[in-house]
C-alpha cells in the first residue's frame, strides 16, 4: 500500500505550485491554469481521504469540484476574451482600473 | 368739621381704595401705551393731554391713598387704615397702611412672588412726590419739547417711567420692587438715549443701563441670600425666636406660604427675631447649619447681603463706584434729568434701605459702609462740581453729592431725615434742573455757564425760582434743604454704631465739608449764570423768558422748597415720652417702628432722638455762609479783577483734574472695559476660532481625511495583490490552527 | 373614547406629514398654493397641539394622552407615544413656531419652494415625534431624522458658505448620537433579562432603578462596597459612567454646551431665517430635553458624579458665550452665541436639582424659543432688505425703520431678562435654584455654590452689554450708509408674524402660572429621579415610571385608557 501521506504531500505540493502561479504569473490564461491546478490538488486530497476512510463522500465531493471548476473556467475564459477584445491585452497588470 | 378733622377723615375709605391701588400704576402705563402706539395719529395736543392727565389721575389717586393711610373714624377717633399682618399673630396689625394682594405672579417649590401693593406713610410720601413732581415735569415738557418731532415717543417713555417708579414704591416684596427697579432703568435708557441719532447720546443711555445692571447683579445675589436666610431661619429657629416679632412659627410659615419669602413684612419679622441676646435659638452669631451657606453666621450673611444691596443701590442712586452714568445721563432732555436723575429714580436706593431699615440696623458694619460710601461719594462729586462749566453737569454732580448725604443719613440710622431730604431735594433739584432747562431754552440751548451771565434781568421768573432753589440747597437762607440736611448731619453726629464710633465723627466732619462745598459750587453756578455782565460769547443777544408751561412748575417747586421746611421743625410730641419731635419723624414713626424695636433689642446701634439746638443751626448756617461767601468773593470780585491774567500752573492743573472728573471714567475704561473687550477678543480668536474650531473640530475632520488618503493606497487595483493578502490571511489561520493543536 | 382622544398625539405628529403629501402633489410652479397649503397644515397642527396642551392635566398621571401598539415584538420595540408636562410645553412651542416660520419664509425663499416647504413639514413631524416618543429607540429614530431636513435647509437654501455649515452641523451632531445609540443598545441589554427586554422608556427606567438605588446606597457605605457589587448594580458601577458619558455627549452637542458648541454659529449664520428660527427655537431644546428625560434619570449616580463638571461647563458657557458676543461683527453670529449663553442657564438650572432651578430651566427653554426665535425672525426681515449680516453695514436705521426698531428693542429686553418680560422669570428661577442648590456640596465644598451662582449671575451684566451694544451699532447713531436711507419699515405680513412673539413675551412675563403649573409636576418627578443618585438625599417613594401596557391582542390597535397612578403593578412590557 502506498501510504496516504504521499498522496497528501503530492496534493500539497501541487496546491502550492498552483498558488504560487496565481500570485506571480502575468498572463491571465496561465493564472486560470494555475487555479485549475489548485482545484485538482484539492480533488486529490479528497480522493486520498476517501480511500483512507473507505466511504464515497470524498468521491462525491470531487465530482462537485470538477463540475464547479468547469463552470468557472467557462465563465472566466469568457471574461478574459471580453477583456482582450476591449483592452487588447491579457496581462493581469494591464487591468488596473480599480486603482485609486 | 374743623381742618384737622377734615384732614383725618379720608374721602375714600381704606377698604374701598385698597383694591384699586393698581390703578395708580395702570393709568400711566395706559398713557404710555396710547402715546406710544397711537401718538403719531393723535397729534401733539392730544398726546399732551393723554400723558399729563394720566399722571394727574395717578396724582389724584395717590392723594386719596395718602389721605387714606391716616384715615380715622370721625366719631370714635379710631384708626381705620390698618390691615392684619400676614406674618403676625391674630391681633398683629400694620397700622397707617393700606395693602392689597392681587394674586400670584409666579410660584415654584416653596418660593412665591405675589402682585402685592402696599401704601404706608413712606410709600405714600413718595407717591405724592413721584406723581406730583412728575405731573409738573410733564407740564413743563409740553413746552420744552414743542419743537421736537418725536414728542409722542417722549411722552410714552415718560409715562412708562412714572409707571415703573410707582411699581417700585408700591411693591410689598423685593421681587416686585425689582420689577420697578429695572423698569426705571429701562425707561432711563430709553429717555437718555432719546435723541438717538447722536451716537454719543445713545452711548450715554447704554452706559447708564449697563452700569445699573452691575448694581442689579448685586441686587439679585442679595435677594437670593435673603431667601436662603429666611429658609435657614425657619429651619433652625424654635418658638421663642418668633416672640419678639409678635408672631409664632406656625403663623410665620403660613405667611411664607401665602406671600413668599421676600415680602418686606416677613423680612421685618425675621429682623425682629434675629438680634443677639433676643430669646430663642437663632441670633446673629448662630452659624447656619446646612445648605450652601453652611458655617457662616446669620449676621455675617446678613452683612454681606446688605453690602450687596448697597452695591445695587449704588448703581441706581449713583454712588461710588457706580456713579459714572449720571453725569453722562445729562445727554437726555432736561426734563428727563429733572424727573429721573433728580427727583425719582436715583432716590430708589434710599427708598430701598428705608424699606429694609429693620434689617439694616442688624449690621453696624453695613451701616458704617453705607455712611462712608455716601460721604466719600458726596465729597468727590462736590469737588468735581467745583470745576464743571456745563450747567447740567454741575447739577448732576450736585445730585450725586446730595444722594451721598442721604446715604450718610441712612447709614447712620436717621432714616426719617434721609427721606425728608429726599423729598426736599426732589423739590429744589427739580426746580434747579427745570430752571436750567429754561435757561437753555431761552439762550439757544447754551449750557456753558461761562458763556452766560446777566440773566437776572432778562428771565425774571427763572431767576427768582432758581435763586430760591439755590438758597434751599445751600442753606444760605434757611429754607427746606437747610433743615433736612442739618437733620441728617445732626443724626449722623449723635447716632453711634457699636465699635465704630469714629465713623460718626468722620462722617460728620465730611458732612460739614460737603455742606460748605455745596454752598460754594451752587453759588458759583448761580452767580455765573444769572449775575454779572452778559458774556461776550453768548449765543443770543437777549434771552427770552419761557412760556407759562415752564415757569408755573418752577414757581410751584420753589414754593414747595420753601414750605417743606416745616416738616423738619420739632412741632409734634413724640408718643410715649412727649419730647419734641420733628413733624416728619413723627409722621414716619409707624413705618420705622419695627426698626426701632430691632435697635432696642440689638443694642448695637444707638439712635439719638434729640433735636438740633439753635446753636447747632447757627453753626450749620455759618458753614453754609462761609462756602457761599468764598464763592461770591471769588466770582464777583477776585476772578473778574484778574480777567485776562493767566492763573498759576498749580491752580490750572487742579482745575483740569477736577474738570476731567478725576479721571475716574478713564480708570474704569482701563481697568474694566478694556480687559473685558480684550478677554472676549482673545477668547474668540484663540480659544474658539483657533483651538476649538480649527484644531479640534476641523482637525478631526482633517485627520480623518488624511487617514482615508493613506488607506487608499491599499487599493492598488492589482487583483494579484488582493489575492496575496488572502493567502497571507490563510497562512496566518493555518499557523494559528497549528499552534492550537500543538498546545 | 373617541378617535380624537386616542389618536390626539398621532394627529399632532403626523398631520404635517399628511400635508407634506398634499404639497408633494402640487405643481412646483405654484409657490402661492404651496405656501398656502403648508401654512394651513401648520395652523391645523397648531390647533391640535393647543388642544393637546389644554387636555393635559397637571394633577393627573405622569404620562398622558398615551397611544401604544406593537411594532417589533422580537426586539421589544413598540410604537409608544405619550407626553408629560415638559414634553407638552415644548410641543406647544413647536406647533406655535410652525406657522410663523412659514410666514417668515414667504419672501425669503425664492427657488425650490416646494422642496423647502416639504422639508419644513417633515421637520415639524420629526421634532414633534421626538418630543412625544415614550419608546427610547423611537425617540432615537425621530432625533436622528430631524437632522436630514435641517441639513437640507441649511445646505440648499442657506448663505454663501452653506455646504460647509450643513456638513459640519450634520456630522458633528451625528457623532454624538451614534455614541448614544451604542449606549442605548447597551442599556437595552442590561436593563432586563433575555426574553423581557424592551426599548420602552418605562421598562428601561424601572429596570435600572433598583440597581441605581443600590449603587447610591453603596456610595455612602463602607469603603470598597461599590467595587464588590454584583449583577446589574456592578455593571452600572463599572460601565454606568461610560454610558452616561455617551448620552451626555450626544445631548451636550445638541444643547450646545461648551466646548462642543462651535457648530452652532456656523449653522445659524448660514441657515435661512426659517432654519435659524426652528434650530434655535426647538432643536436646541432637544439636547436639554434629552438630559431631562433620558440621560440623568437613567444614570443618576453617574450624573451626580459628573454634576460639578457639567455645572462648570454650563457656567463657562454662560460667561463665554456672552464674551464671544462682544467680539462679533456678524449679527447672526452674535445671536447664535447668545443662544449658547442662554442655554447655559437652562443646563445650570437642571443641574442644580432644585425645584426652582429645574422649573426655571424648563421655563427658560420655552422663553428662549420665543425670544431668540423672534430675534432671528426680525433679523431675517433686515437681511431680506440689505443682504448683509455685518453690523458695520448698518447704523442709524431706527430713523427709517422706527416700528421695526421698537419691536427689536422689546425682544432685546426679553433676551436681556428685564422684569416684566418672560426671560426674567426663567433667569430668576434658575439663579435662585442655583443659589439654593447643593452644587457646591457635589463638588466638594458647599460654599462653592456661591461661586457657581455669582459667575452665572454675571451673565445678567454681560447680556445687557452685548445686546445693547449690538442694538446701538445697528439702530442708533447717524445713518452712515446711503443704501440704508431707503429701507422699508416693517410691513403688515411681517408685523403679523412678529406680534405673536411680542404678545407671548408679555403674557409669559406677567402670567407665567398657567405654564408653570404644567411644568411643576414634571419638575418634581425629575428631581425625585435625580435624587436617586445623590447620596443622603431623601428618596421619594414613587419614582417608577408608570405607562400603559401593550394591548393584549397583537393585532388590536385600540389602547386602554391610562389608569391613575396609585397602586399599579409594573406593567409587563411584552405580552
Amino acid at each position: 500500500m502506498v501510504p496516504i501521506s504521499y498522496y497528501l504531500l503530492l496534493a500539497a505540493a501541487l496546491f502550492c505550485m498552483g498558488m504560487f502561479g496565481v500570485l506571480v504569473r502575468r498572463n491571465a490564461l496561465v493564472v486560470f491554469m494555475c487555479v485549475e491546478l489548485m482545484l485538482n490538488a484539492a480533488n486529490l486530497t479528497f480522493l486520498a481521504f476517501a480511500r483512507m476512510r473507505g466511504d464515497s463522500i470524498g468521491h462525491v465531493s470531487a465530482f462537485f469540484v470538477i463540475a464547479v471548476a468547469a463552470a468557472e473556467a467557462a465563465i472566466g475564459l469568457a471574461i478574459v476574451i471580453a477583456v482582450f477584445r476591449s483592452r487588447g491585452s491579457v496581462l493581469v497588470e494591464d487591468i488596473r482600473t480599480m486603482k485609486h | 368739621m374743623n381742618l384737622s378733622q377734615f384732614l383725618q377723615v379720608a374721602p375714600v375709605a381704606p377698604e374701598v381704595l385698597a383694591p384699586s391701588l393698581w390703578l395708580i400704576i395702570a393709568l400711566p402705563l395706559l398713557g404710555a401705551f396710547i402715546c406710544g402706539v397711537f401718538g403719531k395719529m393723535l397729534g401733539r395736543a392730544n398726546v399732551h393731554l393723554v400723558a399729563c392727565s394720566a399722571v394727574a389721575g395717578a396724582f389724584i389717586l395717590s392723594v386719596l391713598a395718602f389721605w387714606a393711610t391716616s384715615s380715622t373714624d370721625p366719631e370714635s377717633r379710631r384708626l381705620l387704615s390698618y390691615f392684619p399682618n400676614p406674618f403676625g399673630i391674630e391681633r398683629d396689625y400694620v397700622r397707617y397702611a393700606l395693602a392689597y394682594d392681587y394674586g400670584t405672579w409666579f410660584a415654584v417649590g416653596d418660593f412665591r412672588v405675589n402682585f402685592g401693593l402696599m401704601v404706608d406713610h413712606l410709600s405714600g410720601t413718595l407717591l405724592l412726590v413721584i406723581t406730583g413732581v412728575g405731573f409738573l415735569i410733564h407740564l413743563y415738557s409740553t413746552s420744552y419739547m414743542e419743537h421736537d418731532e418725536a414728542y409722542w415717543r417722549y411722552f410714552a417713555y415718560l409715562n412708562l417711567f412714572v409707571a415703573a417708579m410707582l411699581t417700585l414704591v408700591l411693591a410689598d416684596n423685593l421681587v416686585l420692587l425689582f420689577v420697578g427697579w429695572e423698569g426705571v432703568g429701562m425707561a432711563s435708557y430709553l429717555l437718555i438715549g432719546f435723541w438717538y441719532t447722536d451716537p454719543a447720546k445713545a452711548w450715554a443711555g447704554r452706559k447708564a443701563f449697563v452700569t445699573n445692571r452691575i448694581g442689579d447683579f448685586a441686587f439679585l445675589i442679595a435677594t437670593f441670600l435673603m431667601v436662603l436666610l429666611v429658609g435657614a431661619f425657619t429651619k433652625q429657629a424654635d418658638e421663642r425666636d418668633y416672640l419678639p416679632g409678635a408672631t409664632s412659627a406656625q403663623r410665620y410659615k403660613a405667611g411664607l406660604e401665602a406671600k413668599g419669602p421676600v415680602t418686606f413684612l416677613g423680612l421685618q419679622k425675621l429682623a425682629e427675631g434675629l438680634p443677639d441676646g433676643a430669646s430663642g435659638k437663632v441670633d446673629l452669631s448662630t452659624p447656619i447649619a446646612s445648605g450652601p451657606l453652611e458655617g457662616y453666621t446669620f449676621g455675617g450673611v446678613m452683612t454681606v447681603a446688605l453690602l450687596l444691596f448697597l452695591l445695587g443701590a449704588a448703581g441706581k442712586s449713583a454712588q461710588l463706584p457706580l456713579y459714572v452714568w449720571l453725569p453722562d445721563a445729562m445727554a437726555g432732555p432736561t426734563p428727563v434729568s429733572a424727573l429721573i436723575h433728580a427727583a425719582t429714580m436715583v432716590t430708589a436706593g434710599v427708598y430701598l434701605f428705608s424699606r429694609m431699615s429693620a434689617l439694616l440696623v442688624l449690621s453696624p458694619t453695613a451701616m458704617a459702609t453705607i455712611a462712608i460710601v455716601g460721604a466719600l461719594t458726596s465729597l468727590l462729586a462736590a469737588l468735581i462740581a467745583f470745576a464743571q462749566d456745563d450747567i447740567k453737569k454741575v447739577l448732576a454732580y450736585s445730585t450725586v453729592s446730595q444722594l451721598g448725604i442721604m446715604f450718610m443719613g441712612v447709614g447712620m440710622g436717621v432714616f426719617w431725615a434721609a427721606v425728608l431730604h429726599l423729598v426736599t431735594h426732589a423739590f429744589f433739584k427739580a426746580c434747579l434742573f427745570l430752571g436750567a432747562g429754561s435757561v437753555m431754552h431761552g439762550n439757544g440751548d447754551e449750557t456753558d455757564i461761562k458763556k452766560l451771565g446777566g440773566l437776572r434781568h432778562e428771565m425774571k421768573w427763572t431767576w427768582g425760582t432758581f435763586l430760591v432753589a439755590t438758597l434751599a440747597i445751600t442753606g444760605i437762607l434757611p429754607l427746606s434743604g437747610f433743615f433736612s440736611k442739618d437733620a441728617i448731619l445732626h443724626g449722623v453726629h449723635h447716632n453711634h454704631l457699636e465699635g465704630l464710633h469714629w465713623v460718626s465723627t468722620l462722617v460728620y466732619g465730611l458732612g460739614l465739608t460737603i455742606a460748605a462745598s455745596t454752598a460754594f459750587y451752587m453759588t458759583r453756578l448761580y452767580l455765573l449764570t444769572f449775575e454779572g455782565p452778559r458774556s461776550k460769547e453768548a449765543r443770543v443777544a437777549h434771552a427770552h423768558e419761557s412760556a407759562w408751561h415752564m415757569t408755573l412748575p418752577l414757581v410751584v417747586l420753589a414754593v414747595l422748597s420753601v414750605v417743606s421746611a416745616v416738616y423738619a421743625w420739632p412741632l409734634m410730641k413724640a408718643p410715649g415720652d412727649g419730647r419734641p419731635q420733628p413733624v416728619f419723624e413723627n409722621f414716619l414713626s409707624p413705618v420705622f417702628a419695627s426698626m426701632n424695636r430691632v435697635v432696642e433689642a440689638g443694642k448695637v446701634v444707638e439712635l439719638d432722638t434729640s433735636v438740633p439746638t439753635l446753636g447747632n443751626y447757627g453753626f450749620a448756617w455759618l458753614v453754609a455762609l462761609v462756602g457761599g461767601g468764598v464763592a461770591a468773593f471769588l466770582y464777583l470780585s477776585f476772578f473778574p479783577a484778574r480777567a485776562g491774567q493767566p492763573a498759576p500752573a498749580f491752580a490750572r492743573a487742579v482745575r483740569r483734574v477736577a474738570q476731567n472728573k478725576f479721571y475716574v471714567d478713564e480708570l474704569y475704561e482701563l481697568v474694566v472695559i478694556r480687559p473685558v473687550k480684550f478677554l472676549s477678543f482673545v477668547l474668540f480668536r484663540v480659544v474658539d476660532a483657533l483651538l476649538i474650531d480649527t484644531v479640534a473640530v476641523r482637525g478631526t475632520a482633517w485627520v480623518t481625511a488624511r487617514v482615508g488618503s493613506a488607506l487608499r493606497y491599499v487599493q492598488s487595483g492589482d487583483a494579484q495583490a488582493y489575492a496575496a493578502v488572502m493567502v497571507v490571511a490563510l497562512l496566518g489561520g493555518i499557523a494559528y490552527a497549528f499552534i492550537q493543536v500543538l498546545q | 373614547m373617541s378617535f380624537f382622544d386616542t389618536h390626539l398625539l398621532n394627529l399632532v405628529v403626523f398631520l404635517p406629514l399628511v400635508f407634506a403629501a398634499l404639497v408633494l402633489m402640487l405643481p412646483a410652479s405654484e409657490p402661492g398654493q404651496i405656501r398656502a397649503v403648508t401654512l394651513i397644515g401648520m395652523l391645523v397642527d397648531l390647533v391640535v397641539g393647543v388642544w393637546a396642551y389644554t387636555r393635559f392635566d397637571p394633577s393627573g398621571a405622569e404620562f398622558q394622552l398615551e397611544y401604544r401598539v406593537h411594532w417589533f415584538k422580537e426586539f421589544g420595540l413598540s410604537y409608544h407615544l405619550g407626553v408629560d408636562g415638559l414634553a407638552v410645553s415644548l410641543l406647544l412651542l413647536t406647533v406655535f413656531l410652525g406657522p410663523l416660520v412659514v410666514l417668515a419664509s414667504t419672501t425669503y425663499i425664492s427657488h425650490r419652494i416646494k422642496e423647502f416647504h416639504l422639508a419644513l413639514l417633515v421637520l415639524q413631524t420629526t421634532m414633534l415625534g421626538a418630543l412625544v416618543s415614550l419608546d427610547v429607540l423611537l425617540f432615537y429614530i425621530f432625533f436622528e431624522a430631524m437632522l436630514i431636513p435641517m441639513y437640507l435647509m441649511v445646505g440648499v437654501w442657506g448663505a454663501e458658505d452653506r455646504q460647509m455649515a450643513a456638513v459640519k452641523f450634520f456630522l458633528y451632531t451625528l457623532v454624538g448620537s451614534l455614541l448614544m445609540l451604542v449606549a442605548l443598545i447597551a442599556v437595552y441589554f442590561i436593563s432586563a433579562p433575555a426574553g423581557a427586554r424592551s426599548f420602552d422608556y418605562a421598562s428601561m427606567y424601572n429596570g435600572l432603578l433598583e440597581a441605581n438605588r443600590q449603587l447610591n446606597a453603596c456610595r455612602v457605605g463602607p469603603e470598597g462596597a461599590c467595587a464588590s457589587l454584583t449583577g446589574l448594580a456592578g455593571t452600572l458601577y463599572t460601565y454606568g459612567p461610560w454610558m452616561f458619558a455617551a448620552f451626555a455627549l450626544a445631548f451636550a452637542i445638541k444643547v450646545p454646551m461648551w466646548p462642543v458648541h462651535t457648530w452652532l454659529p456656523d449653522a445659524h449664520v448660514q441657515a435661512p431665517v426659517a432654519g435659524s428660527m426652528i434650530l434655535a427655537g426647538v432643536m436646541l431644546k432637544m439636547g436639554t430635553f434629552g438630559f431631562w428625560r433620558y440621560a440623568i434619570p437613567f444614570f443618576p449616580v453617574a450624573a451626580q458624579q459628573a454634576r460639578p463638571l457639567l455645572a462648570t461647563l454650563s457656567v463657562i458657557g454662560i460667561v463665554y458665550g456672552a464674551l464671544m458676543c462682544l467680539a462679533q461683527r456678524d449679527i447672526k453670529k452674535l445671536i447664535a452665541y447668545s443662544s449658547v449663553s442662554h442655554l447655559g442657564y437652562c443646563m445650570l438650572g437642571m443641574l442644580a436639582v432644585t425645584a426652582e432651578g429645574a422649573t426655571g430651566s424648563a421655563y427658560q427653554m420655552l422663553n428662549h424659543g420665543v425670544s431668540t426665535g423672534a430675534l432671528f425672525l426680525l433679523f431675517g426681515f433686515l437681511y431680506e432688505r440689505r443682504h448683509s449680516r455685518l453690523m458695520a453695514d448698518f447704523g442709524g436705521i431706527a430713523k427709517v425703520m422706527p416700528v421695526f426698531t421698537a419691536f427689536f428693542v422689546i425682544i432685546t429686553f426679553s433676551s436681556v431678562a428685564v422684569p416684566g418680560t418672560n426671560g426674567f422669570i426663567g433667569e430668576f428661577l434658575v439663579l435662585l435654584g442655583t443659589f439654593k442648590s447643593d452644587l457646591g456640596a457635589a463638588a466638594g465644598n458647599p460654599h462653592l455654590t456661591m461661586v457657581f451662582g455669582a459667575f452665572a449671575t454675571l451673565g445678567v451684566i454681560l447680556g445687557a452689554a452685548y445686546m445693547l451694544w449690538m442694538v446701538q451699532k445697528v439702530f442708533f447713531g447717524s445713518l452712515t450708509h446711503r443704501e440704508n436711507q431707503h429701507l422699508r419699515d416693517i410691513g403688515l405680513r411681517e408685523t403679523l408674524t412678529v406680534l405673536p412673539f411680542i404678545a407671548l413675551v408679555g403674557v409669559m412675563g406677567l402670567m407665567p402660572q398657567p405654564f408653570l403649573e404644567r411644568l411643576t409636576p414634571s419638575t418634581d418627578r425629575f428631581i425625585a429621579r435625580a435624587r436617586v443618585g445623590i447620596p443622603g438625599a431623601p428618596q421619594a417613594e414613587q419614582v417608577r415610571v408608570e405607562v400603559m401596557s401593550l394591548p393584549s391582542s397583537p393585532t388590536a390597535a385600540a389602547p386602554q385608557a391610562p389608569t391613575p397612578l396609585a397602586a399599579r403593578d409594573v406593567p409587563s412590557p411584552r405580552q
